[in-house]
């Protein structure tokens, strides 16, 4: 489990200081898949960063319940090392900890084993950002870190991707901590949405999602999907 | 195919301008009978490359020597100076404004101090290459090593690398495409280097050549002389172009 405490997140310029995060409380069980929603502006990346452990909290503590916990972090753009090849490109995180995965199975798994040596050039956006997927789960996370990661691909590709995380997801059973702005995207793939408004970053709603599992993109035309859907649309504004 | 096809086409015009222009020049002499003092023709300044050839190798030799040794030596100090300005502020603060307002100093002026202090030997032309190439290449490594991206960086600490990991597989390969087009401009920047020194002081050298020739009036070996020194400078610059592609391919293909 991860308990986030009273997070607050303030940014002090020379003149004024803005309050990105307020009272942030919330947690999240082991395996569940969070997503957080709102508008651009609204602290949702900030939060992510503070629970990575890339930015220090200006109050508030996260605590962690796993032993020597992992994580792995896919960026919204796919930060790949352009020098590498997709194998080279997943053992970093390997080579960068010491240890030994199996590297071929993790492409295995994002469906990119037909371009194992290819360079991050030769790739579109979506095997892209497969490849930032794969490079992220190949030292099993136990947290999986993702910030609006399909925030630049076109609908069609979202959808096959979106299926395609769920179906590692239920193999892997890492915790997912999802950014997005996509209603739609996270209520086909979340088991809670945690709804920001814009400034200053309050929690507005936390909506649990009881559709059943394993979904299928058909859930979308579901009425209860779309009933989701205006809940969220209603707590935004 | 078609990509292939189109770069021979690019050549052949090339190669038309550059035959277009050395006609034009044999022409013009021919109609206007110029001195051969003043300007020789296109056919005379050949024969005296192929008659003098092993003669204008020898010094070409001794010119690249210079150069290329003072490249070596000015590049390898400017990216342990930039790298070390990239790690300490201090250092960077206290150092860095001046050695971009020596970079406007004319180092040429610098020719006859040199050829005083070290003599007239390959020694000064190196060192002389090496101050030349020392400053584009020092700018381009602080810059390189200044470019990471915050996402990168984020990524890197997620796997908790170490520092050392962090410079050598993103710093480095990160900074090599701000550092190649510096690395060219010094190449061309090296040969500069050491035949204005050889001008200044030297019994060796393609400069040596040019000075020399000019006293006894040859025109046409100061031609020769200069179209041998030309082509060096072409040859370092395509080496370090050649090696850049190799080594920094993702850029091209970006």
């Amino acid at each position: 489990m991860i308990r986030i405490s009273n997070i607050e997140k303030t940014y002090y310029g020379k003149n004024e200081s803005v309050c990105a995060l307020k009272d942030i409380s919330l947690d999240i069980k082991k395996s569940e898949f969070v997503s957080f929603i709102g508008p651009s502006g609204c602290g949702k990346t900030t939060l992510l960063k503070i629970c990575a452990g890339l930015l220090d909290p200006t109050e508030g503590k996260i605590d962690f319940d796993y032993p020597n916990y992992k994580i792995g972090i896919v960026f919204q753009n796919h930060v790949l090392l352009p020098w590498r090849t997709v194998k080279q490109n997943v053992a970093l995180s390997t080579e960068l900890s010491n240890t030994n995965n199996n590297i071929e199975e993790m492409i295995k798994l994002v469906g990119l084993e037909d371009f194992i040596g290819s360079y991050p050039f030769e790739l579109s956006g979506g095997m892209k950002q497969r490849v930032s997927i794969a490079r992220a789960l190949v030292s099993h996370p136990s947290i999986l870190f993702m910030d609006e990661p399909f925030g630049s691909i076109d609908e069609l590709m979202r959808d096959n991707l979106n299926m395609d995380l769920l179906k590692i997801w239920r193999k892997l059973k890492p915790t997912i901590f999802f950014v997005t702005h996509s209603i739609s995207e996270a209520v086909l793939l979340s088991d809670k949405i945690v709804i920001l408004p814009k400034r200053p970053g309050k929690i507005k709603k936390i909506l649990e999602i009881n559709l059943p599992r394993p979904r299928t993109i058909s859930i979308k035309e579901t009425q209860k999907f779309q009933e989701y859907i205006k809940c969220i649309r209603k707590n935004i504004d | 195919m078609y990509k292939k096809k189109y770069r021979l086409k690019d050549f052949v015009i090339l190669v038309l301008t550059f035959f277009l222009f050395i006609g034009t020049w044999q022409l013009v002499d021919f109609l206007f009978n110029i001195r051969k003092i003043i300007l020789p023709n296109p056919l005379e300044i050949f024969l005296v490359i192929v008659n003098n050839f092993p003669y204008l190798l020898d010094h070409a030799t001794i010119t690249v020597i210079e150069s290329s040794l003072g490249f070596l030596l000015g590049i390898t100090l400017a990216i342990i100076t930039g790298i070390i300005f990239t790690y300490s502020k201090l250092l960077k603060k206290s150092f860095y404004p001046y050695a971009i307002a020596f970079k406007a100093v004319p180092v040429i002026a610098l020719a006859p101090l040199l050829i005083m202090w070290l003599g007239s030997g390959m020694i000064s032309k190196i060192i002389m290459a090496a101050i030349i190439c020392y400053f584009p290449v020092l700018v381009g490594t602080v810059k390189g090593f200044s470019v990471v991206i915050q996402d990168y960086k984020d990524l890197f600490k997620s796997f908790s690398a170490s520092k050392w990991k962090i410079f050598y597989k993103l710093k480095i390969p990160t900074s090599l495409p701000y550092i190649f087009p510096s690395l060219k401009i010094s190449a061309t920047f090296a040969v500069v280097g050491a035949t204005i020194a050889e001008f200044t002081g030297a019994s060796k050298g393609i400069g040596y050549i040019i000075v020399n020739s000019s006293y006894y009036l040859e025109t046409t070996m100061m031609f020769a002389a200069i179209i041998m020194i030309s082509i060096v400078g072409l040859l370092l610059f395509y080496l370090i172009d050649y090696i850049e592609k190799k080594i920094v391919f993702w850029e091209a293909n970006d």
